[in-house]
């Protein structure tokens, strides 16, 4: 035998940690074969950083300017809050990916290492990621309102530490619900409960918060959010932020003091539990649970057309992934977002049907870009029957758009008449919202499918982490860019048709422009994608 | 001699520099089995991708029963059944569904289609699990509804990768024995594999790639013949330079 080398439990760790960091980055470095995209993912990731930072600057310089103070002091606790809602979906998953589910454990597990140090290297990996989401999200957020805070240079330093340990304790958290989970269920069931529940619960909290911002007198300056829950992290770092703005050091340094002091001390205990854990969620982790489909001799029909019985196979796949649902809760979920927003964004900028449009052209792209997105990749490694089948790419095509559009379209018309209830719209105005989002919605998803279908992802073990990386902010901000231009045609008809009976011309003048512009984009995108399919090799 | 069913002419693949595939020209007549065999990366599952339309050869063409797979795709696809080397199935469909669906790409009426999905899951003994679905079956199971797959439009070409991979014997005896039957049909069955043993039972000839060549082609008693080599095995090693050993041992005595 050759003799090897005994390393103690940190070492392994530390060793483990930095070899998994490193093949994640090439990992990410060698799935970019385009120097070209890879240009254009950076520039969009830099665009995007750059516009968080501005709108941010711009609106905490406009609430200071209206001596907004309540607003000031309770936005950022809510707005870590957001971000915490949005992680809380990521890091389920991601903690089952990287501990559970991912490929490397079984290689990992028998090799001569402890499992606390292969638990504690996962650990660092997870957070780490999560790292790269509050550096493109959080980071420009806190620089902004910062910047516009007019504070010194120490509280910014102050900030991106507090900043930084955040998703620390969120993930230590998570880890543990998910092992705790997974006493109960196994991993592959867990998986999708728990994402489920990650969707559901903070939307619904989020949309019962709705009924208790106090709006008083419609004045910006007496609008107060409520006091977001006292023990939540993302509570502690927005204090630290309010009071670095309102020039409390002291308080700001007591909270970060909760903040840091809470990270250190959960984040290894979160290590041991998992540690500890770790056999029995393991042992059942690999097992997928039987399941017997009722009636299954009655797909013994009598045939269908080819784009119809592919468009079934779609449809079946996607209704048996809950995965897939998630998607659309949380587009859903956006809805009350905006309604939240709404007291407060009202005495800034009015609220307008054509306003109204615009939001709900952004929720139904929220809700048709996933679809799309993962319409080709989602055949994974069956894509060989796709091509190696008497199919033509039209009707590979069509099924795709028929399943993206049934799923997206339907959250797009109940997110229209949820928004237009609230906004208290009248009939005409609803019709009008629901008829934009089925507009955006097959923007989205034509966006979508063309960006799929010329960079498709085969290699993956669980259809939310198709979308990653590059892959999620090119077609959004292409959808974005088709939704601007539709606003811009809603806003020239306004104008031009100022003084119309209740703008019913002005929005229906609007509705043509943007479906001119869809048009446009919807048939260019369906051709060349049918081109990218015909070209496709596995 | 019948017309050929399966005809590969000068096929290239290149990837970049690397040339995969270095025109591989054969072809396949009705009643025939033909043995595909080379070493690991010698480019026998591209060389099957490009012949099902999986990939576009950088040369040449493969014509099925006189269709250009290139030219008229849909035309030659519905004339053969394939089989890849990792049984990858919609794991959210159950065998039942997924061979329906099946059915309905192929145009296969219902009237057909019923008794003979039911008679394959019945030879393969996938009768109790039919409902059940496929993420839940282990690889030889999904190899098993591959196969039926393949099998289901009674196509006149059959492409296997590697076909009794992951199957128990009783399987691979059933499956070679399907395969016979139908060559003797009339089809042309063009099949990958590593076991020369199944090669040289099964196949009236064989190719031999290696390094993206055709080394050697023919029945297994020309080659035999050519090679002056006992068995397939060895004329494999001697064509494609498989016999060579390492020149120091690895492995010592336990201490």
């Amino acid at each position: 035998m050759i003799a090897s080398e005994v390393r103690g439990s940190l070492a392994d760790a530390l060793l483990l940690s930095r070899a998994l960091l490193r093949h994640r980055a090439l990992a990410v470095l060698r799935d970019i074969k385009s120097p070209q995209l890879y240009f254009v993912a950076t520039l969009a990731g830099v665009t995007l950083f750059c516009l968080i930072l501005a709108g941010t600057f711009i609106a905490t310089a406009t609430l200071q300017a209206a001596q907004a103070y309540g607003l000031l002091a309770s936005i950022p606790a809510w707005a870590f809050l957001v971000y915490l809602f949005t992680d809380i979906l990521i890091a389920f998953g991601q903690a089952l990916g990287d501990l559970y589910l991912s490929r490397d454990m079984p290689i990992l597990l028998v090799m001569p290492v402890r499992v606390p140090s292969i638990i504690a290297a996962k650990f660092v990996l997870g957070v780490v990621q999560n790292e790269v989401y509050v550096a493109v999200f959080l980071l420009p957020f806190v620089i902004g309102f910062l910047l516009a805070s007019h504070v010194a240079w120490w509280a910014y330093v102050m900030a991106i530490v507090g900043v930084a340990a955040f998703p620390a304790t969120l993930y230590a958290a998570l880890v543990v619900l998910t092992i705790a989970a997974l006493r109960i269920i196994p991993a592959k069931a867990a998986k999708e409960t728990l994402l489920l529940v990650g969707a559901a619960v903070p939307t619904l909290f989020w949309v019962l918060s709705f009924y208790r911002v106090a709006h008083i007198g419609g004045d910006l300056a007496s609008l107060r959010l409520p006091d977001p829950p006292k023990w939540l992290p993302s509570t502690w770092l927005g204090n630290v932020l309010s009071s670095l703005a309102a020039g409390q050091p002291l308080h700001a340094l007591a909270w970060m003091a909760v903040l840091l002091g809470v990270t250190l001390v959960a984040c290894p205990l979160a290590m041991a539990a998992v540690a500890s854990g770790f056999a029995h969620g393991w042992s059942g982790a690999w097992a997928t649970p039987s399941r017997r489909i009722r009636n299954a001799a009655r797909a013994l029909r009598p045939r269908l057309p080819v784009l119809w019985t592919c468009a079934r196979k779609d449809a079946w796949i996607f209704l048996r992934t809950p995965q897939l649902w998630f998607n659309h809760i949380a587009a859903l979920g956006f809805v009350g977002y905006l309604l939240v927003g709404h007291k407060t964004q009202t005495p800034l900028l009015p609220m307008t049907v054509q306003l109204a449009m615009v939001q709900i052209g952004f929720v139904s792209i929220l809700a048709a870009l996933n679809p799309g997105m993962i319409a080709i990749s989602l055949e994974r490694r069956c894509a060989w029957l796709m091509k190696s089948s008497p199919l033509l790419p039209k009707e590979i095509l069509g099924a795709k758009l028929c399943v993206a559009y049934a799923q997206s379209a339907g959250i797009a018309v109940v997110g229209a008449v949820a928004l237009g209830a609230g906004y208290h719209f009248g009939g005409l105005d609803v019709t009008a919202l629901a008829l934009f989002a089925l507009l955006m919605c097959a923007c989205g998803i034509c966006c979508g499918i063309l960006f799929d279908s010329a960079f498709p992802s085969f290699e993956w073990e669980n259809p939310n982490m198709i979308n990653r990386g590059v892959r999620m902010v090119i077609p959004f901000l292409s959808s974005l860019g088709v939704l601007a231009l539709c606003a811009v045609a809603l806003w020239i008809c306004r104008l031009a048709l100022h003084g119309a009976p209740q703008g019913a011309a002005a929005v229906c003048c609007g509705l043509a422009g943007a479906a001119a512009i869809v048009a446009i984009v919807v048939s260019a995108s369906l051709r060349r994608a049918s081109s990218n399919i015909e070209a496709l090799e596995v | 001699m019948p017309a050929q069913l399966l005809a590969a002419e000068k096929l290239v693949k290149t990837f970049g520099a690397t040339l995969a595939v270095a025109g591989a020209d054969f072809s396949v007549y009705p009643g025939e089995i033909f043995g595909f065999l080379g070493p690991n990366g010698a480019g026998k599952t591209t060389t099957i991708n490009m012949m099902t339309g999986l990939m576009r050869p950088t040369s040449g063409r493969t014509l099925i029963d006189g269709v250009d797979v290139a030219c008229r795709p849909v035309e030659a696809k519905r004339l053969f059944g394939y089989v890849p080397d990792e049984p990858q199935l919609y794991g959210k469909l159950s065998a039942l569904e997924f061979l329906n669906f099946i059915g309905d790409v192929y145009g296969l009426d219902a009237a057909t289609r019923k008794p003979r999905i039911l008679e394959l899951l019945k030879i393969f003994e996938l009768s109790g699990e039919q409902s059940h679905l496929i993420e839940s079956y282990s690889h030889g199971m999904k190899q098993k509804v591959a196969l039926c797959a393949a099998l289901l439009h009674a196509p006149r070409v059959y492409f296997l990768d590697e076909p009794t991979v992951g199957l128990d014997p009783k399987s691979a005896r059933l499956l070679k024995d399907l395969l016979r039957q139908a060559a003797d049909a009339g089809a042309a069955v063009f099949m990958s594999t590593h076991i020369m043993e199944i090669a040289q039972a099964l196949c009236d000839r064989v190719a031999i790639l290696h390094h993206g060549d055709i080394v050697g082609m023919g029945s297994v008693a020309e080659l035999r013949a050519s090679s002056a080599e006992q068995t397939l095995e060895e004329v494999f090693l001697s064509l494609t330079g498989g016999s060579n050993h390492t020149s120091a041992p690895l492995f010592g005595r336990p201490a």
